[in-house]
């Protein structure tokens, strides 16, 4: 008897998409109304909230600085993740699944325990600072937390476990051998690693710098706390717009603000893989 | 015959200097926290390395708190079976079915993944203001609300960690089964679901990880006698910071790693392995 496993996982389906459909198709119909305060909106929808959005320079710099912020977290985090996952696929097999164990048992942790032990180590007195003023290095301790630093530096630490784990197992399937040969034939390391484990390793690299973007792009706790109420970006916003000020119809026109950017830039972003010459390499998956 | 490692040594220098700085950062600030958290009572603020030892902020450390920790676990205990729940057939259906617009069904699957949690608060939330509105039923600040919201996040984590371990199931061992006389759900009982079980704890440990963890969709799918632990840290860290803050997340700090560990020895490395990367 053969199974019919469309009929199996229609039930999972039907939740799965009514659970999307329904959540967004609410949010995005209120985010045409606009608000009267308290939680209440007009009657009549209008785009007044989106053209709001995109004639206010506070909206428009907190969108900016939510991709900055994005962007620099993506590059700080493959530029030492990189290096990290491919030592890790050089070094003994038992050191690597120590190290890695490691990594994520500290992935698993709640991020707000992990950002109350950052907020400890960089505060005004905390280690970091106090090691910063007896080096000579800084005169007075730095401001870190409420800054783009604090920021930063609280997202790495949330990014840096995803990245090193995810080009850890692409750099795993590149045989040793390649790079052996290339350099029998005279390629000097940093050709090998520019000729061979780069372009082997493309698509892993793009991937997880998407994966890290999206998750930079929503990230709320950690910029939340680290940013100290001063770095504003998207979804720290629509917190404040929904919670404090109780605009509902606005919180729901910035958070399709934020998703629609989203999604446009891995759109854009799956469109250049496949025309670059990548995409012979596989495309991500 | 072993060979020595081929790094030349300045090399190797580097990459220890390396893999050291990383382990540091990674896992410094949890170290800070559990020491922090032992420090004598006689100051209410933090410091690290702590004045002396004692447990004197274990002991102040409010009710609340630990009520939260009960909401979590629930939730997420709640949030991890459901989703296994719905992504065993889903994930069943994803591999083995072939229908047309199935490329178009597991492109839904996923979308939770690339909706920034925010928007997935506020989404839920005002969902449920309307369904409120509209039928008298209040899911804020319950616990299938809660569950409800989670398991939005979590199922697509749980379908792909199912998915990758039934994609190597060779399908000869079921039709071996099923030409034998057994029944379709024999076959499943006997056969698939001993083979998949890894993927399903891998799945299930991830779905309550992000349970467990998340502020965000808990801080407005919440509510009084329904706020878990992430969002009663998270407002406490905002508006009344106290050194018992860290003595409560050093215990679920120990409880966390201690249940890993069991975990880890239950079912394997592999599945608490693709459970941290299950992205």
């Amino acid at each position: 008897m053969r199974v019919r496993w469309g009929i199996v996982m229609l039930p999972a389906v039907v939740l799965s998409v009514g659970l999307l459909a329904a959540s967004q198709l609410v949010f995005l119909r209120t985010s045409f109304f606009r608000d009267r305060g308290f939680g209440l909106v007009d009657a009549q929808p209008t785009l007044g909230n989106y053209l709001a959005i995109a004639t206010d320079a506070f909206y428009l710099n907190s969108l900016y600085l939510t991709v900055q912020v994005a962007l620099i977290v993506v590059a700080c985090s493959l530029l030492m993740g990189y290096p990290v996952a491919y030592v890790l696929t050089r070094i003994p097999a038992r050191w690597a699944t120590l190290i890695i164990a490691a990594i994520v048992a500290s992935a698993l942790v709640a991020e707000v325990i992990k950002v109350l032990g950052l907020i400890v180590v960089f505060s005004a007195d905390g280690v970091v600072n106090r090691t910063l003023v007896a080096l000579g290095a800084a005169s007075a301790p730095i401001k870190i937390l409420g800054s783009i630093t604090g920021v930063v530096v609280g997202l790495l630490h949330f990014t840096l476990g995803f990245v090193i784990l995810l080009l850890f197992s692409v750099l795993q399937t590149i045989p040793r051998s390649l790079e052996e040969a290339a350099g029998v034939h005279g390629a000097s390391p940093l050709r090998v690693f520019w000729r061979v484990v780069l372009p082997l390793s493309a698509p892993g690299v793009i991937t997880a710098g998407l994966v890290i973007f999206n998750l930079s792009m929503g990230a709320f706790t950690a910029v939340s706390l680290l940013g100290g109420g001063r770095i504003l970006t998207l979804p720290v916003l629509i917190e404040r717009t929904m919670i404090l000020e109780t605009k509902y119809g606005m919180a729901a026109s910035l958070s399709a603000v934020l998703l629609g950017t989203v999604l446009l830039i891995n759109a854009l972003a799956a469109l250049a893989v496949s025309r670059s010459r990548f995409a012979v390499a596989g495309s991500p998956a | 015959m072993r060979t020595r490692s081929s790094w030349p040594s300045p090399a190797q220098g580097a990459a220890t200097v390396l893999l050291a700085g990383v382990l540091v950062f990674l896992l410094a600030p949890l170290v800070v926290v559990a020491a922090a958290s032992l420090g004598p009572g006689d100051r209410p603020y933090v410091s690290f390395p702590p004045a002396g030892l004692s447990l004197h902020w274990y002991l102040e450390v409010p009710a609340r708190y630990w009520q939260a920790v009960g909401v979590s676990l629930a939730v997420a205990a709640g949030t991890a079976v459901a989703s296994v729940v719905i992504a065993m057939p889903a994930a069943l259906g994803l591999v083995r079915a072939s229908f047309r617009g199935k490329t178009l069904v597991a492109l839904l699957l996923r979308a939770p993944l690339q909706i920034p949690y925010v928007v997935t608060g506020i989404a839920f939330l005002q969902a449920y203001y309307l369904l409120g509105s509209v039928t008298g039923l209040q899911l804020r600040a319950s616990y299938p609300g809660l569950v409800l919201g989670h398991l939005f996040l979590a199922t697509p984590y749980a379908i792909g960690s199912i998915a990758a371990v039934l994609a190597r199931l060779n399908p000869r061992l079921e039709e071996a089964a099923a030409s034998l006389g057994a029944s379709p759900w024999r076959v499943f009982r006997r056969v698939t679901l001993p083979v998949i079980l890894p993927g399903v704890w891998g799945g299930a440990l991830y779905a309550f990880i992000i349970s467990f963890g998340e502020v965000p969709v808990a801080l407005f799918l919440g509510g009084p006698g329904r706020t878990t632990f992430p969002v009663e840290m998270f407002a406490s860290m905002q508006f009344d910071f106290s050194p018992s803050l860290l003595a409560v997340s050093t215990a679920v700090l120990l409880v966390s790693f201690a249940v890993l560990i069991l975990i880890q020895r239950a079912i394997g490395f592999d599945a608490v392995m693709r459970a941290g990367s299950a992205r």
